[in-house]
């Protein structure tokens, strides 16, 4: 037994060691500004994995602070430099090269929650129900929490997409500001 | 037990005994009445008889869910609270959205009854399993805020979902609520003062389990098809961006905004008001309840003035109305303000601004001077004193002593015929409505099993410009009169239609903002979904859901009968039967009450001399027990 977990450790050492940074094709991206608290993410997510509705069960959970009216996403970064796969001395966890997702071989999973406890997001919660983790897939590349959010709080997009979109946000004020003179611009009709 | 939908279990909870027990959700119960509304009713009936005082130990708590409570169809994570109403004496109930009942369902129970009275403050809670009566005392004074983060707090855990009563409760002001998520209320009928009567200070609720449903490929189906039609709702989106604000416009339009008391339906300076305005200058962000994609709660905030700093969700258009138009108060930093300290010492925002807009129009008309009130200035649109007022009104303090018993009990003890500004129906505040320029809400109004109420029958789409929605509801002969607000004509047949529909909403239990307006489900929606949540076959029909709700609605008005309402107290303050609207596009419009009550009698097969409802009329709808009482009691 001692035998096989040096094994496999040394095996974890050299997985890392090797380990070529895979790119992300897409990721999902949260908007706290835009989520309005309404759990319905974590409603479809229970239900797609578990055939239930759960919350618990959900692999995104919405935080909140009632008192300032902030609602956050947090779910699965599936990070460039998974502190999860780094550290499972089993190799359960992996980031998936051909797309860089991290995911959980559930046949090599002994449940030792080092995981649970290590994400710095929270991400990766423990099933007590069926001594299982539980941790965002991003459903076979339809992530059903993107679906169902019509706020846009939730958005799975390419990866390199992402900053940009950002700084168009950004730069919104200064874009309605320019309408004021010149209108729609080049759409307006006549 | 059951396929999906319900949890099969009820917590009872006596208070006087220190015992809590677990009981079976009864299969009749289920098949009799749904959920929510429809058990409350039913349980109340048996358990609550007109020799109990609403305020004793021996009233009853019932806070009850549905089979659709926590699951995704829209809208679904509401809550109910019925007791007798020591504000109206009658049946009372208050339902509420935030993320309460769900987790209620989570945890294990379709519904918890509450009785008796605990030696001290005590609050209940429940993690799964673990259902515990803990110690208060420390709480006893906090207001809803606090109560709730202490709660949290002591128990480590931020998850927890807490309904509490503020010092409205413990003071036992008639019109005290029962906030949740700090901001979403169980406002109406004072059921926070039932609460505080109990010496229970809050319920705080925890689960971890699951939710189940009969058929769940075709029940997601069905749920994801149902918020797309929320998604492309116009309506709804509307909702989603500017909330029930949106109401200010809509009704200053059509002269149904109520101003000053009500004396008339037009605010001139409702602008300052509108949904615009508010979106404009002090929106910071859009919430929802659980599972809910129209998300219209909107949290404001005030920088400027002499209420810069306030921060809060709400006001909802029933507070614009409660402390803005209808105490003549354009100032909306001071109606927010009023709002934000409404949630924390729990206390009914329509019922509170309603009369502190009757001492309003008293002090105007000379019935009462300065010198009976403090030396407080009752003058129109005095937002100052509205808000010097309302914890004066939690605490029973001087002249809030006398404001916390409502408008009724305050005319009684005036005299001076005050009454006659006493906008109640059966000693409930009545809400943002005028039933002048909108008849069918005269009609509802008068004849809601909890007093003068918008939530139970307001049919919306008569008054809207919703003719093809009115024409499915209420079928194509009715028009044009539907959608005229301002004859009698069919009036009471769509609240009978529309109240009995609400009754099955209200047992589901769904949002009112999806059915009555924005107009997007119906009672065909709710028979299609039922049996796929349930398994229970019956349910979809429409016939037997007609018959559930209508069910619902007599069983309310034989408990209330038994409380000795008759047909003479399904009636409306003077102002709207005599005093024509004075001014806007509904100028000269009085209610003619009698026809359409005469009507609305004939519908429901109650007694047009008494209203009580006739025995062959009970028969039909099962409701054999209330011929016996009813007979035992010499009621028929």
């Amino acid at each position: 037994m001692a035998v096989d977990y040096v094994h496999q450790f040394a095996l974890l050492v050299l997985l890392n060691l090797n380990r070529k940074v895979t790119k992300i094709q897409k990721i999902l991206v949260v908007d706290p500004e835009k989520c309005t608290g309404c759990r319905l993410c974590e409603l479809v997510c229970s239900a797609f994995h578990e055939k239930a509705f759960s919350p618990i069960k959900s692999r995104i959970h919405i935080i909140k602070w009632d008192e300032k009216a902030v609602d956050v996403p947090m779910v699965c970064q599936h990070c460039s430099k998974p502190v999860c796969v780094d550290i499972c001395p089993t190799n359960a966890l992996y980031k998936d090269a051909k797309n860089g997702i991290v995911v959980v071989d559930e046949t090599r999973c002994i449940g030792c929650k080092v995981c649970v406890l290590s994400c710095p997001f929270g991400a990766i919660s423990w099933d007590t129900e069926h001594g299982k983790i539980l941790k965002c897939d991003l459903c076979d590349g339809e992530p059903q929490c993107v679906k169902i959010c019509k706020f846009d709080a939730l958005k799975y997009v390419k990866a390199d997409k992402v900053t940009l979109l950002r700084k168009r946000e950004g730069a919104k004020k200064l874009s309605e500001l320019v309408s004021l003179i010149v209108g729609e611009g080049f759409y307006a009709r006549g | 037990m059951y396929k999906g939908g319900y949890k099969g279990k009820i917590l009872r909870v006596n208070l006087s005994k220190n015992e809590i027990k677990i009981e079976p959700l009864s299969k009749e119960l289920v098949r009799n009445y749904i959920g929510g509304s429809g058990f409350a009713a039913k349980i109340l009936y048996d358990e609550v008889g007109p020799e109990i005082d609403p305020l004793s130990p021996d009233n009853e708590l019932i806070l009850a869910t549905g089979p659709l409570t926590g699951t995704l169809w829209p809208t679904t994570g509401r809550i109910m609270f019925a007791s007798k109403s020591p504000l109206t004496e009658i049946g009372g109930e208050s339902h509420v959205g935030g993320f309460l009942g769900p987790e209620l369902k989570f945890a294990g129970y379709d519904m918890i009854i509450v009785k008796g009275k605990a030696k001290s403050p005590v609050y209940l809670y429940i993690e799964d399993d673990i259902v515990e009566l803990r110690d208060a005392k420390h709480l006893w004074g906090s207001d809803t805020h606090e109560t709730t983060k202490i709660i949290q707090e002591e128990n480590g855990d931020p998850e927890i979902q807490v309904a509490a009563i503020g010092p409205a409760g413990e003071n036992l002001v008639l019109y005290a609520c029962i906030i949740i998520n700090l901001a979403r209320a169980a406002g109406r009928t004072g059921m926070g003062a039932v609460m505080g009567s109990k010496n229970l200070k809050a319920i705080a609720v925890r689960g971890t389990g699951t939710v189940e449903v009969a058929d769940f490929e075709k029940f997601m189906e069905l749920a994801e098809e149902a918020h797309e039609r929320i998604d492309k709702n116009p309506q709804a989106r509307e909702m989603t961006k500017y909330g029930t604000p949106l109401l200010v416009a809509y009704k200053q339009e059509i002269g149904e905004l109520p101003t000053r008391n009500h004396q008339t339906g037009v605010f001139n300076e409702w602008e300052k008001l509108s949904a615009e305005t508010l979106r404009e200058n002090y929106w910071v962000k859009t919430r929802a309840c659980f599972g809910c994609s129209i998300a219209c709660k909107k949290a404001f905030k005030v920088t400027e003035g002499p209420y810069a700093g306030t921060f809060s969700e709400g006001p909802e258009y029933e507070g614009l109305y409660a402390f803005g138009t209808n105490c003549g108060n354009p100032d909306f930093g001071s109606i927010l303000k009023a709002n934000l300290l409404c949630n924390k010492y729990g206390i009914d925002i329509i019922s509170a601004g309603a009369t502190i807009a009757f001492m309003m129009e008293l002090y105007e008309k000379g019935i009462i001077s300065r010198e009976d009130v403090e030396g407080l200035n009752f003058t129109w649109g005095n937002h100052e004193l509205i808000v010097e007022l309302l914890p004066k009104i939690a605490h029973r303090e001087g002249i809030g002593n006398l404001l916390a018993e409502g408008t009724y009990r305050i005319a009684k003890k005036i005299g001076k015929n005050a009454e006659k500004y006493a906008i109640q129906v059966k000693k409930l505040e009545m809400s943002g409505q005028d039933g002048r320029t909108h008849r069918s809400i005269a009609l509802g109004h008068a004849t809601a099993a909890r007093g003068a109420d918008h939530l139970r029958s307001l049919i919306t789409v008569d008054q809207l410009g919703y003719e093809e929605i009115a024409k499915q509801r209420f079928g194509e002969d009715k028009l044009p009169e539907i959608c005229n607000p301002y004859t009698e004509k069919y009036k009471a047949y769509a609240t009978k239609i529309t109240e009995d529909v609400y009754a099955i909403r209200d047992a589901l239990i769904v949002c009112w903002y999806s059915c009555a307006w924005p107009p997007i489900f119906w009672i065909e929606d709710f028979a299609q979904i039922l049996p796929i949540a349930t398994g229970i076959k019956e349910f979809g029909s429409i016939e037997e859901l007609y018959k559930i709700g209508e069910r619902q609605v007599t069983l309310k008005r034989a408990f209330n009968v038994r409380e000795g309402i008759r047909r003479k107290d399904d009636t409306l303050p003077e102002r709207f039967l005599k005093e024509p609207m004075p001014e806007g596009p509904g100028r000269g419009q009085v209610v003619n009450l009698d026809v359409m009550l005469d009507e609305y009698y004939e519908l429901r097969g109650w007694n047009k001399e008494t209203g009580i409802p006739t025995k062959e009329k009970l028969k039909e709808l099962g409701l054999n027990f209330v011929i016996n009482d009813f007979e035992k009691r010499g009621i028929l």
